[in-house]
Order: structure tokens, then sequence, then C-alpha cells
């Protein structure tokens, strides 16, 4: 018991040790990671009351997907949706990318295992296009829907989507530029502990995510 | 997840411990050990057939009547809870008692009563709570595959519980009220003359149940009446020939107050349910020459459950349930003495099995035969060395054949030290429910469960009526399910350390393959899934068990037991040394790549797991105490699908990596402390005893809803004895 609490103590020294080295160590890289925080991928309040005899629907769901460009950092507007000025876009736990039967663009994409940081160098090959007449979830997206399949998992229990750690996603982009980037949470304000709508308070379809856009013509990040 | 640490008991823990360890080094007085006696006593479930425990070589343990006396038990799971490397676990729907053994789950256990399985594993696990402890003369634990002697189930071990046998003319009322307004009424008689003896016993146990989580509707256990008849006539033919017929029927009923949530609405429902099982076992016994000896045992069974829940609001059928098992053995079995150094036993029997329920989508009966053979031989060659080898062959209809060997042997390197070592094959074949159920969980959600030998045509059905939206497997792919195997190593020793300081080891090691588990094949076009089951998992579980007995004063006793324990899934061990694991630190949302240490195991399993007890038994003055301390280390509570009265179980699993590592949330370590104490007034045949189970009232009501809170009993036994005639 006490060589427990020692070795607790010597865990949290060790955890500070790590958060201060972290501190010290600032950017290395060439590229810089942006972080984008509460991307609105069509999020609508559940039904009130809630049925009970069907799973609730969602009121005021606008069905459109939220596009957004790397290159810019920002989010495209829907009017530009048939254009090339946008990679990929969100919808609920679906992303597409801009390509293949989802839109007139060349954009490809991979799912890799790694960590941002891990990651230095995009792969050459592998990278796929979207297309909707697939039989499988991994044939119709280049970021597969469905749990466990692509970037989340999904536990009917308590609702809850769950974006697995340690996929990075590579985009290819139109005009050839190299993207990764890490999906960190699908609920508002990215809450340490969800308790997702309708049961809890936290709100889904609201993306939080990492990533680093290589603007040079390499594979190196 | 908040997740408490109880300091204050597991510094408790350490006191005890370091008291423990302490008066230890200062007793001196010699005194009647408890586990010196216990260790002549005779089991027969290692072998099948009679033999002192010190001597057997694989590891085996037995719990004596005035054990589980002292303990003031009422049911099975009761006893079992304070043993070393045994955890009472919840079942799949977080109800119930089941036990964990060598960190298998609760399907891995074979439980016996008089070498007869008890059936009604309905989710998977056996209900513990159905054997009452009145009747029992010992238990008997047999660690390690068994599968050589027993088949199917026995993957982790054995537990048989022996019941009385009618010896002497002798009549018993014993009776416990406690807490929670239970009550449990027992009487039992025994009568012989040269010829014929009749053993007869009766228990009657009612409870209010009791409410963990007040504020929510329902109770987390509803109150039940359950009443438990045995029965067992023996007759002498002959000095060569006996015969002996026993009986047991079970019936519970229960009454359900409790609160679905369907679509996140809460419905309240109200209902009962019905759990019923008998069975008759009829065993002739031969002996041919002081050589031969045959036995030759029918056993029938029949288990039956039922769930009727209405709505609260207009009465209203809301869910129905039924299941119905029958179990049908002949058996033959034949012991031979070669000499002193050589016995043989071979034995055949058949098995018939029968399950018809609501939940295979029609109420057409499901059967399946097994045929199956064994043999065993033991061979001393000399004082030290024994040696046991053994093995069974099953034939099954639907799963095929399995042949499980073992061997065992033990040598004594002194009077004070001797080793054992075993290696045996368990395995564990489909169940019913993997192989046949066709049931949809209208109350959770709607998911779909198919059994692998019902999917393709019902996949095909649903397909037909436009009801696939996608398939997430081939269900060609599914194919027949193979029995769930392993291999067990047990390396072990027994010594006299000090004198008097038994101190008994036991590494063990079992590697799992084939286990099964659910796989999700398709999604509705309404948006549920629908899972099948496949062989896809592979564990394995290693650990050392040590338990340490000492006679503290002449009649004080002391035992110590602890379980180290690491359960595994080989294949996230295998993905984690390769790299592929990480983690994201909820807080932080860093991701990081998870190192092989930080992999804590597999759900519900706790690494430290121990007790101390101290047990007091003056015979002269009639006074008889004890003092446990049950200790269960943190354990991961796992992504368990279901909820505690309306509340959803938290996952374990907070860093999106959908496995147990360290810094996952874990229940909290925990001791609970049992004490009791009894007086006889041996003259009357009175006992009185009163005590108290879990003196600090710990309490986890979601995580942990079959403990309950603390429970003061008092006990009355009364006995009517002729005295032990000369044989």
């Amino acid at each position: 018991m006490i060589k427990l609490k020692i070795l607790i103590s010597v865990f949290i020294v060790a955890l500070f040790t790590a958060f201060i080295s972290c501190d010290s160590n600032s950017d290395p890289d060439p590229v810089v990671s942006e972080t984008i925080a509460d991307l609105n991928a069509d999020y609508a309040p559940y039904e009130s009351p809630l049925p009970t005899d069907r799973p609730p629907s969602r009121v005021g769901a606008t069905n459109k997907y939220t596009l957004f460009s790397f290159k810019t950092g920002t989010i495209v507007s829907q009017a530009d949706s048939a254009t090339v000025n946008w990679d990929i876009a969100f919808r609920s736990t679906s992303i597409i990318i801009n390509g293949g039967t989802s839109g007139p663009g060349s954009v490809t994409a991979q799912i890799v295992s790694g960590t941002l940081e891990s990651i230095t160098e995009a792969p050459i090959d592998g990278y796929k296009s979207d297309n909707k007449n697939g039989t499988t979830a991994e044939e119709r997206n280049a970021i597969p829907a469905g749990s466990g399949k692509g970037w989340y998992t999904y536990s009917p229990g308590s609702n809850l989507v769950s974006p697995i750690a340690g996929k990075v996603i590579i985009v290819k982009t139109a005009d050839n530029r190299y993207v990764k980037f890490e999906i960190l949470s699908y609920y508002k304000g990215a809450p340490a502990t969800v308790s997702p709508e309708p049961a809890g308070t936290d709100k889904d379809r609201y993306y939080t995510f990492r990533y680093v856009y290589q603007p040079n013509d390499t594979r190196i990040f | 997840m908040p997740v408490k640490k109880d300091y204050s008991i597991s510094k408790l823990f350490c006191i005890c411990c370091l008291l423990a360890f302490s008066l230890f080094a200062y007793g001196q007085q010699q005194g009647d050990s408890l586990a010196t006696r216990e260790l002549e006593g005779v089991i027969v479930t290692a072998t099948r057939n009679e033999r002192t425990m010190g001597l057997l070589p694989m590891p085996v343990s037995l719990i004596s009547k005035a054990t589980i006396k002292s303990m003031g038990s009422l049911r099975l799971n009761d006893v079992l809870a304070e043993q070393t490397g045994l955890i009472v676990v919840p079942q799949v729907n977080a109800q119930g008692n089941g036990i964990q053994l060598q960190g298998f789950n609760p399907d891995y256990t074979l439980i016996l009563i008089d070498g007869e399985p008890i059936i009604g594993r309905y989710t998977g696990s056996l209900e513990l709570s159905r054997i009452a402890v009145g009747n029992i003369k010992q238990i008997e634990i047999v660690k390690g595959p068994s599968s050589s002697l027993y088949g199917s189930d026995a993957l982790a071990g054995v537990i048989n519980i022996i019941t009385e046998r009618p010896t002497r003319n002798k009549l018993n009322f014993y009776t416990r009220y406690g807490t929670n307004n239970s009550l449990d009424l027992n009487g039992d008689v025994s009568l012989t003359n040269d010829k014929l003896g009749v053993y007869l016993f009766a228990n009657r146990y009612s409870t209010d149940g009791y409410d963990l989580s007040p504020d929510k509707f329902g109770k987390t256990v509803s109150p039940f009446v359950n009443l438990t008849l045995n029965t067992k006539i023996t007759y002498k033919f002959s000095p060569k020939t006996d015969l002996s017929v026993s009986g047991r029927h079970f019936k519970e009923d229960q009454r359900f107050n409790f609160e679905v949530v369907t679509n996140n609405n809460p419905i309240r429902t109200a209902g009962k349910g019905e759990t019923e099982d008998w069975n008759i076992n009829p065993v002739l016994t031969h002996r041919f020459s002081n050589r031969l000896k045959t036995v030759a045992r029918f056993y029938h069974t029949q288990y039956k459950t039922q769930t009727n829940l209405h709505l609260e609001s207009d009465g209203s059928p809301y869910y129905q349930d039924d299941f119905r098992q029958s179990f049908d053995r002949p058996e033959v079995n034949t012991e031979y003495y070669f000499n002193d150094k050589n016995v043989l036993t071979l034995g055949a029997g058949f098995i018939r099995e029968s399950v018809q329920t609501s939940r295979y989508g029609d109420e057409a009966v499901r059967l399946q035969n097994t045929r199956y053979s064994f043999f065993q031989h033991e061979w001393n060659p000399t004082q030290r060395l024994n040696l046991i080898a053994g093995g069974r062959y099953d034939y099954n209809t639907v799963y095929g054949s399995q042949f499980s060997p073992k061997l065992s042997t033990r040598y004594e390197v002194s009077k004070k030290v001797a080793l054992k070592g075993s290696f045996g094959v368990g395995f564990k074949a489909p169940d019913f429910r993997q192989l046949y159920f066709n049931f949809t969980n209208s109350a959770a959600g709607g998911y779909s469960v198919l059994g692998t030998e019902v999917a393709a045509a019902r996949l095909k059905e649903l397909e037909g009526q436009g009801q696939i939206q996608t398939y997430l497997f081939d269900p060609a792919l599914l194919g027949n399910l193979q029995a769930e195997k392993s291999f067990s190593i047990n390396l072990g020793a027994h010594a006299e350390v000090l004198p008097q300081l038994i101190a008994d080891v036991n590494l063990f090691y079992n590697s799992i393959n084939n286990l099964i588990e659910t796989q999700a094949v398709a999604i509705t076009t309404s948006g549920q899934s629908i899972y099948s089951y496949r062989n896809i998992l592979r564990a394995y579980t290693q650990g050392i068990e040590t338990n340490l007995t000492y006679p503290l004063a002449k009649y004080l006793g002391l035992s110590l037991g602890y379980q180290l324990l690491y359960a595994k899934d080989k294949d996230v061990v295998r993905a984690v040394k390769d790299g592929v694991v990480y983690y994201r630190d909820p807080n932080t949302l860093v991701t990081k790549q998870l190192k092989p240490g930080e992999y804590f195991g597999l759900y519900n399993r706790s690494r430290h797991q121990g007790n101390i007890k101290l047990f007091y038994n003056n015979k002269e003055k009639g006074l008889e105490a004890s003092a446990r301390v049950i200790y269960r280390g943190k354990f991961g509570i796992g992504d368990i699908r279901g909820s505690i009265q309306g509340e959803v179980i938290p996952p374990s699993d907070r860093n999106s990596n959908s496995i147990l590592d360290q810094y996952d949330d874990f229940v909290p370590g925990y001791a609970l402390v049992n004490l009791s104490i009894a007086k006889s007034i041996s003259r009357y045949g009175l006992r009185i005893q009163v005590g108290v189970d879990n003196l600090f009232d710990y309490k986890e009501p979601i995580l942990i809803p079959n403990l309950p809170g603390r429970i003061f009993y008092t006990t009355l036994n009364y006995t009517l004895s002729q005295k032990n005639k000369t044989n």
C-alpha cells in the first residue's frame, strides 16, 4: 500500500516533469499546426418531448455539409459547394472530400495510424476518393463512416461518439498539397467527460480538430 | 465520471495486514490448525475418487461445513466471495452473481452438486444465489482445466458442492434473520438404520431485496422468496452394493418494479419473475472385489425461468421472456486397483440437452447430444512421487469432437515441502444462445442477436423483406462456431515454512483461444444493429495465488490469501507492442502512443485480490468468532450496454482507444470487513450467532450493484442428534 503511494507520487512528479518538458520544448516544426474548435456539422436539437415508440428526430437539421478549406483555414460558404474552393466537408459523423462522387475537385485522402507529431511524411500512394456507389463503407468514402471503420467508435449504451486516438487523416488537396489532420472531439467545447444529448447536456456534431497544412510542394511535414 | 478513492478502507486493510503479520511473529502457542485439518480432508472432485486432499497434484481447496457456519452464510455466492482467487461478479446484464476464477468469466467454471452439473446458464453464467448452503457438507474447488474428467465448461476449474448424506439420526433447525427483512428458515432431518438412510432438507428464504439508488424508481434487487427441497435416500443392498437416490427442487418468485429507458423515455414497469429447477440423481455403486468398483449414475434435471412485465400505467403487457432447459445424463465409471501403485479409472456417458425459449424466435425444442468417454491413471512409483494422467473424448452433434488431456504430478521433496505441477486442456462448447438466438431486444433500443446456426437464413429473410440497409460483415464468413479452448499450466508448492506456518503457492498460466465474441453483421433500414457470434478473441490469464495459515494461539487460527492476476487480450498486447495503439488525454486532447506497460488488461479483472481471516473456536466453552477482511483491487467496469435503474453504466475507457489502460477510469479497490460471534450450548443443542457483513457499509450503486450495504444478522440453530453409532 505504501509502495502504491510512492508509485502514485512518482507518477505525479513524472506527470509534472512531462508537462514542463512539453512547455519548454516549443515547436521545432517548420510548419504550424492549427486547431479548429467547434465546427458546426449540422447540429440540431432533439424534438421535445421525446417520442417513446421510435428514435427521436432532430428539429431544424439542414442536412447540408459544412465545407472547409485547409489552404485558407476557414469555413467555405454553401454557395461554393459546386466549386473546388473546399477540401473537406462535415455533416454529423460523415466526412466527405471534394472529389469522386462528392464534388468537382480531385481531393483524395487516407487514414493512417500515428500521432500528428509522429507522422513527418505523407505516404506516396494509398489515397482514395469518395465513391457513393461502393458496396462497403470503405469503398464509399475515403474517410469511411461507421463505428470502428474510420475515425470514430459509437457506443449505443451511452449514445457516445468517440474519435479513435491515433487515427490521422492524410489529405492530398486538388493542387497537390498535403494535410495531416486529427479529429479531437465531436462535442461542443470538447469536454473531458461527455454526457451527450438528449439524456445529457453536451451538444454533438461539433468538430474540434487539429491539422498541419504543408503549403509547399513536398510530402514532408 | 468521478471516481472516489476510499483511502480509509485501504488504510484499514494495511493496518490489518501489519497487525496480522505482527501477530504472526509473536504467536507461538500450539493449536489445532484449521489448515492441517482441512488438508487431511477427503475430496472427490479432482480425480472422481475419494482422495486425501493434501496428496493431490493439482490446486484444490475445500470449504467445510464448520467454516460456512462460522461465516453465517446464506447462499453459495456468500461463501465463494470470501475465497482467495474467487470473485463474485455480476452477469452480463449487470445483475446477479457469477464466479470469476483465475480471471475467467463465470461461464467458464463448471458448477456441480454431488458431481452433477447445475443447469440454467440463461445468460451464460450460473446464478449462484440459487444454491442454499444449509445442506452443504463441503465445497470442493479444483482450479485449472478439468475437462479431462468433466468435459465442457470446466475451463477455469470446477466447484463441486457436496451435500449431506444420512449418517446418523439427527434433527436440525436453523434460522437466520437480518437486514432487509431477510428471513432464512432451514430444517433437515437424517434417519438411518443398518441398511436405509434418509436425509431431508428444506429451506425457505425471503427478502425485501435492497435499493442502492433510493431516489430512482424500483429497487436494485427486487423482493423475492424461494424454496429449496432436497432429499437423499441411501440403501445398502449388501456390503458390496449400495444405492443412493437424491433429488432437488427449487422455486423462486420475484416481484419486479423497474424503469426501462427506451428512446430516452423512462417507462415504469411492474411484473414478476419465476425460476424453477429440479433434478433426480440415482447412483448405484457395486464393488465386484476389493480391487474393482463400478458406479452407474443417471441424472435428469430441468430448469425454467419466466419473466412477465406490464406497464405500470395501464397494465398492458410490456415484455415477456421464457426459457426452459433440460439435461439427461447416464454415466458409468469403473475404478480398478492394480496395486498400491496403480489405479485406473474408466468412464463413459451420454448427454442429451434441450432448450426451448421465446428468444429463439419460436418455441421449438433445440436438441444437442454428446457422447463421451474418459480415462485416468494414477501412478505412485515411489512414496514421494505420484502422477495422474487422464483424458476425455467428447463427441457432439453440433460442434464436433474434443479431446481434453491432463497430466499432473506431485513430488514430496521432504516431509515439509511438496511440489506440484499440472498441465491440461479445457474446452467450452458454444452454448445454445450462441447457436440459436433469434432475439430482438425491444427493451434496449431494438438491436437483434442471431445465433450462428440461424443467422444466414434469418438475414436472407430480412434481406428479402428489404430490411437490411448494409452488411458490416459477410454472413458467409460467420461459419460454424468452434469450442473455446484453453491450455493451462499450474505449478505449485505446499510447504511448512516455519513450524506450523503452512504456505501454499500456485503459479498459473491459461492460454485461451477461439473465444466467442459478438460480431456486428448488419444494420437494418431502421438503423438497428444485428449481431451474431464468431470465434475471434485470444486471451491469456496468469498469476500467483498464495495462501498462508498459522495457528496464532490455542483456539485462534489465522489465514492470509492473495492473488496476483494479469488477464489480457493477446491481440491487444500484440498491437501495443507493435506501437499501433494510442490514447488521447481527454483534458489536453494530446494523443500519445500507448506503451506496453500501460495496457491494464481485460475489463472486470483486479490485479490484486486478497483476504485476512481470523477464526476463533473454543470447543470447551462453545465459543466461536471470526473476523474476515476481503479485499478486491481496482478494476475497469467495461463498456457495458445497459443501465441500472435508468442510469447508464459509465464506460471505463476515457481516452478513445476502447481498451483498458492505466489512464482510464477504474472502480477503486475496496475491502469488506465481516464479523461474527457464536455461542453453543451443547447441553440443549443450541447455537446462537450474531454477525455483520460489510461493517463499513461500502456501496457502489451503479458500478457494483450486486454488493448490498451493511447487513446485520442473527442466527439460531437447534440440533437434536443421537450419539454416533459405532460402525
